[in-house]
C-alpha cells in the first residue's frame, strides 16, 4: 500500500495558488492516495520509520469497499511446517475459497457443518486470537475478522 | 589561575561528564584547555561531516568513547537517497591507525560495512561496546567478526538497522568458555536464529542483563532462554505465532515469574493477544514499554496489560489502545514520564483511534509527563491550550496530525493559538513538531516563547518567508531546523547567515528556496557546506538553462571546519 499526500510539493508545481487559497482547497481533497507518482513511490509521509511502516503493511487490514485492497493470509494444513498465502479478496465465498484450498492442498477440505472422518476441516484464526470453524457467519464478516486460516485434521473438531 | 596541579584539575573534570560542560571549562583558560583535552573519556560528534578523524585525534587523544551521528534526521523518513553518505570506514581506518584504546562506539544513521566492522573487531583489544542505531550496509557477516575478536565484549545492540541476514552462524563465534555480555539486542535481524547457539550463549552469559529477540525466536525458545536468564532486565520479545500449545504458555509464565528484576519488555511483533497475558505478574515492576511494534494485537488486550503497570515511565504505543485506552494509561500511570503514540491506520481514512481527547486526558492524569510523541487524525486549539495547562513541563513534544494543512476540526481555524499555548507555558521546551494548518503566527509565538528549543521539524506549514524568519531571529538555541513541504525561499534562508554558526544543520525539502538564493548562501557563508540532494541526477541544475531561479528540491546545509566532503555521490552537489 502506498502511503503518500496529495498536497503536492512547491518545487513540482511552478504556479502556487496563494497559500490561504490552497489550504481551503486541500484541506477539501482528503484523500490519501496520491494523484502525484512521486510522492507514491517515496513513502515519506506520515514520519514514522521504515520499520514500522513495514509492520503496520504486514498487518491485516479492515477490507474498505475498495479497488486495490488485497487480503492475503497465511494457510496452514496442519502436519505440514511449510505454510501458504493466499489473498481471500479473489474468492466471492466459502465455496470458491474451498475449492481453491482443495486445489492448493490436494485434498478434500469442508466447512464445519458436515463433519466427518474422512474429510479435512477448514478452520480460522479471528482478531481475537480464538481459532473458529469456517462458514458461520457471512462471507463479508469473515472477511473482516478471519486472520489466517489452519486446515485441521477431521478428529481435532 | 591554577593554585592546583594538573593532576588535581584532572581528577575534579573526571566529574564533570556531560559534552556541554566539558566544551565549556575547556574555553577557561589555556591550561584547563590542555588538561581537558588528554582526560576527555566520551567525544560526542553531532555531525560527522563537521569535522574529520584527523583533527579529531590532534584534539583527543585520549578518548575511549565515541559517538558519530550521519544522515540528517529526515533520513529516517526515506528523504535522504540511498548513498547519500554517513560512511564509517574512514573513521575506524584512522582510529586504527592510531593509538586510541577505543572501548566504545556508537553509530547513528551511518553506513556500516562488513569490512569496518572487521576492522573495528581486530583493531581494539579493549573495545566493549557496539551500539548502531538505523545504520545500514553491513550483514551478519560483520556481526561474526565482532562476535569473534572482541574478547571482551559487553554489549551489541542493533536497534533499527537494515541488515542483510546471510543466516550464518554469528551467534555461534562468541568465546566458548562465558562471555561479557551485558546487552545483546538483535530484534531488527529478519533472518532465522540459530536457537541452540542461542540459549547456549544466553546460558554462558552470566552478566547479561538486556536481551532483545528477533521475529525467529518462538515461543517454547523464549522461555526456555528466559528460564537462563532470569536476572534478565530489559526483554526485546520476538514474535511466536500463535502456540496452541498450553504446556508451552505455562512454561513460559513460569519462567517470567523467576525474572524479578524485569523492568523493561519490548518486541512482541505478530505476538497473539493471548500472551500478552502471561506476563501480567511482572507489570508492576515495569518502568519501559514498547508495544510500538504489536501490531496484531488490539485495544482491550493492551489495556489489560497495562492496567497492571502501575510504575511504567516510559510506554510506547500503537494508537489501536484508543482514547478509552489513554484514558487507563492517564488514571494507572502516574509516574509516566515519556508516551510515544503511533500511527496504525496509515491511509488517513476515518479511523479515528486516538484524538485530541486522549491526549488531554494523558496530560491531565500523568504530572510527570515531559516527553510526547503523538500521532492523530485530529487536534483542536482549545485541547493544546488545555494540555500545555496542565503540562508547562514538556521538554519535547511532538504533534502529527497525519492529514497535512488538517484545521481545528470543530472550529476549523488553524492550530496557531494551539501551539502558541504549548509553547508560552513550557519554558523548558528543547525539541518540537508543528502540524495540522498553520499559518506563520505560530512561528511568531515559536520565536517569541520558545526560548530553549534546539530542535523543531516543520512540515506542510506557515504562508511566507516571514513565518521562518520568526524562527531564525527568536530561537537563539536553535540548533536543528528541518522544514519540508513549507513556502519558506530565499529570503528568510539568505536573512542572517551568523545565524548557521551556532546552527548544526539546516534542512528545507519541497520548499521555495532556489539555486541561485543556495548559491548566494554558499558564497557568504564559507564555514558551511551546503548541498542540494537532486536525486535525478541526469538532470543537473548546472546544465539546465533556469539556473538561478530553479527551485532546488532538497537542500541541507550544515556547519563544519573541513571543508566540502569528498565522498558525495553524483546526486549530491556542494556548493
Amino acid at each position: 500500500m502506498e502511503i503518500c499526500n496529495s498536497y503536492s510539493s512547491s518545487s513540482v508545481d511552478s504556479t502556487n495558488p496563494s497559500p490561504s487559497e490552497s489550504s481551503v482547497n486541500l484541506s477539501l481533497s482528503l484523500t490519501f492516495p496520491s494523484t502525484s507518482p512521486q510522492r507514491a513511490r517515496k513513502q515519506d509521509w506520515p514520519p514514522i520509520k521504515p520499520r514500522l511502516r513495514d509492520t503496520l503493511k504486514g498487518r491485516r487490514r479492515l477490507l474498505q469497499r475498495d479497488y486495490d485492497t488485497c487480503l492475503f493470509v497465511k494457510v496452514y494444513m496442519e502436519g505440514v511446517p511449510i505454510g501458504r498465502k493466499l489473498d481471500l479478496s479473489t474468492f466471492s465465498g466459502y465455496e470458491s475459497l474451498l475449492e481453491n484450498l482443495s486445489h492448493m492442498f490436494n485434498t478434500s477440505i469442508i466447512c464445519g457443518n458436515h463433519r466427518d472422518r474422512k474429510h479435512h476441516v477448514l478452520t480460522y484464526q479471528d482478531t481475537d486470537g480464538d481459532w473458529m470453524m469456517v462458514g458461520d457467519i457471512p462471507w463479508e464478516m469473515f472477511l473482516e475478522t478471519v486472520r489466517r486460516l489452519k486446515i485441521t485434521k477431521p478428529e481435532r473438531c | 589561575m591554577n593554585y592546583f596541579p594538573d593532576e588535581v584539575v584532572e581528577h575534579v573534570f573526571d566529574f564533570v561528564t556531560s559534552h556541554k560542560d566539558r566544551n565549556s571549562i575547556s574555553l577557561v583558560c589555556k591550561s584547563w584547555f590542555k588538561i581537558e583535552r588528554y582526560s576527555r573519556q566520551n567525544v560526542f560528534i553531532g555531525n560527522c561531516y563537521s569535522i574529520n578523524p584527523e583533527r579529531l585525534l590532534r584534539r583527543f587523544p585520549c578518548f575511549k568513547s565515541l559517538t558519530l551521528k550521519g544522515k540528517p534526521h529526515f533520513a529516517d523518513f526515506n528523504l535522504v537517497p540511498h548513498g547519500w553518505g554517513g560512511f564509517v570506514q574512514p573513521w575506524i581506518e584512522a582510529l586504527a591507525r592510531s593509538r586510541v584504546g577505543l572501548e566504545e562506539l556508537r553509530l547513528k544513521r551511518m553506513v556500516v560495512t562488513d569490512e569496518s566492522l572487521e576492522l573495528l573487531s581486530r583493531s581494539f583489544v579493549n573495545f566493549k561496546s557496539l551500539v548502531l542505531v538505523s545504520c545500514e550496509g553491513f550483514s551478519t557477516d560483520g556481526l561474526a567478526s565482532i562476535a569473534s575478536n572482541c574478547r571482551h565484549l559487553r554489549d551489541l545492540d542493533l536497534q533499527e538497522n537494515e541488515i542483510d541476514d546471510h543466516r550464518g552462524q554469528w551467534l555461534s563465534c562468541f568465546p566458548e568458555a562465558y562471555t561479557s555480555l551485558v546487552t545483546l539486542n538483535f530484534a531488527c535481524l529478519e533472518g532465522e536464529t540459530n536457537l541452540v547457539a542461542l540459549e547456549r550463549l544466553v546460558a554462558r552469559s552470566p552478566n547479561l542483563r538486556s536481551l532483545k529477540l528477533n521475529r525467529a525466536v518462538p515461543l517454547d525458545a523464549l522461555a526456555r532462554l528466559m528460564a537462563c536468564a532470569p536476572q534478565i532486565v530489559d526483554l526485546g520479545v520476538g514474535s511466536y505465532e500463535d502456540e496452541q500449545d498450553s504446556e508451552s504458555c505455562l512454561k513460559l509464565q513460569a519462567a517470567i515469574r523467576k525474572c524479578t528484576s524485569l523492568r523493561s519488555l519490548s518486541g512482541f511483533l505478530e505476538a497473539a493477544p493471548h500472551c500478552l497475558s502471561a506476563f501480567h505478574p511482572v507489570c508492576h515492576n515495569l518502568t519501559y514499554l514498547n508495544l510500538s511494534y504489536a501490531a496484531e494485537i488490539n485495544g482491550s488486550h493492551l489495556i489489560r496489560l497495562i492496567e497492571h503497570c502501575k510504575k511504567l515511565q516510559r510506554l510506547w504505543i500503537l494508537d489501536s489502545i484508543g482514547d478509552k485506552g489513554l484514558e487507563v494509561v492517564a488514571s494507572t500511570c502516574k509516574e509516566l514520564q515519556e508516551l510515544r503514540v503511533f500511527p496504525t491506520d496509515l491511509q488517513g481514512g476515518g479511523n479515528t483511534a486516538v484524538t485530541e481527547d486522549g491526549l488531554v486526558a494523558i496530560s491531565a492524569g500523568c504530572p510527570k509527563l515531559h516527553s510526547i510523541l503523538y500521532f492523530c487524525q485530529q487536534m483542536t486549539n482549545a485541547a493544546l491550550i488545555t494540555v500545555a495547562k496542565n503540562c508547562p513541563n514538556f521538554i519535547r513534544f511532538r504533534l502529527c496530525i497525519l492529514e497535512p494543512h488538517k484545521p481545528d476540526h470543530v472550529t476549523s481555524q488553524p492550530l496557531d493559538e494551539g501551539f502558541g499555548a504549548i509553547v508560552q507555558a513550557c519554558k523548558n521546551l528543547k525539541r518540537l513538531s508543528v502540524s495540522g494548518l498553520l499559518t506563520d503566527q505560530v512561528f511568531l509565538y515559536i520565536g517569541m516563547f520558545a526560548t530553549q528549543l534546539e530542535m523543531l521539524s516543520i512540515a506542510f506549514a506557515g504562508d511566507t518567508d516571514k513565518g521562518m524568519l520568526y524562527v531564525l531571529n527568536g530561537c537563539k538555541k536553535m540548533r536543528k531546523l528541518e522544514i519540508r513541504d513549507s513556502p519558506f525561499g530565499d529570503t528568510a534562508l539568505l536573512a542572517d547567515v551568523n545565524k548557521y554558526v551556532t546552527m548544526r544543520s539546516l534542512w528545507m525539502s519541497s520548499c521555495e528556496v532556489t539555486l541561485g538564493g543556495c548559491k548566494r548562501l554558499a558564497q557568504k557563508a564559507p564555514w558551511l557546506n551546503v548541498e542540494i540532494i537532486n536525486e535525478n541526477d541526469n538532470n543537473r541544475m548546472e546544465e539546465n538553462g533556469y539556473e538561478g531561479r530553479q527551485k532546488v528540491d532538497k537542500m541541507y546545509l550544515y556547519r563544519t571546519v573541513v571543508g566540502t566532503r569528498v565522498d558525495a555521490p553524483p546526486f549530491v552537489w556542494i556548493l
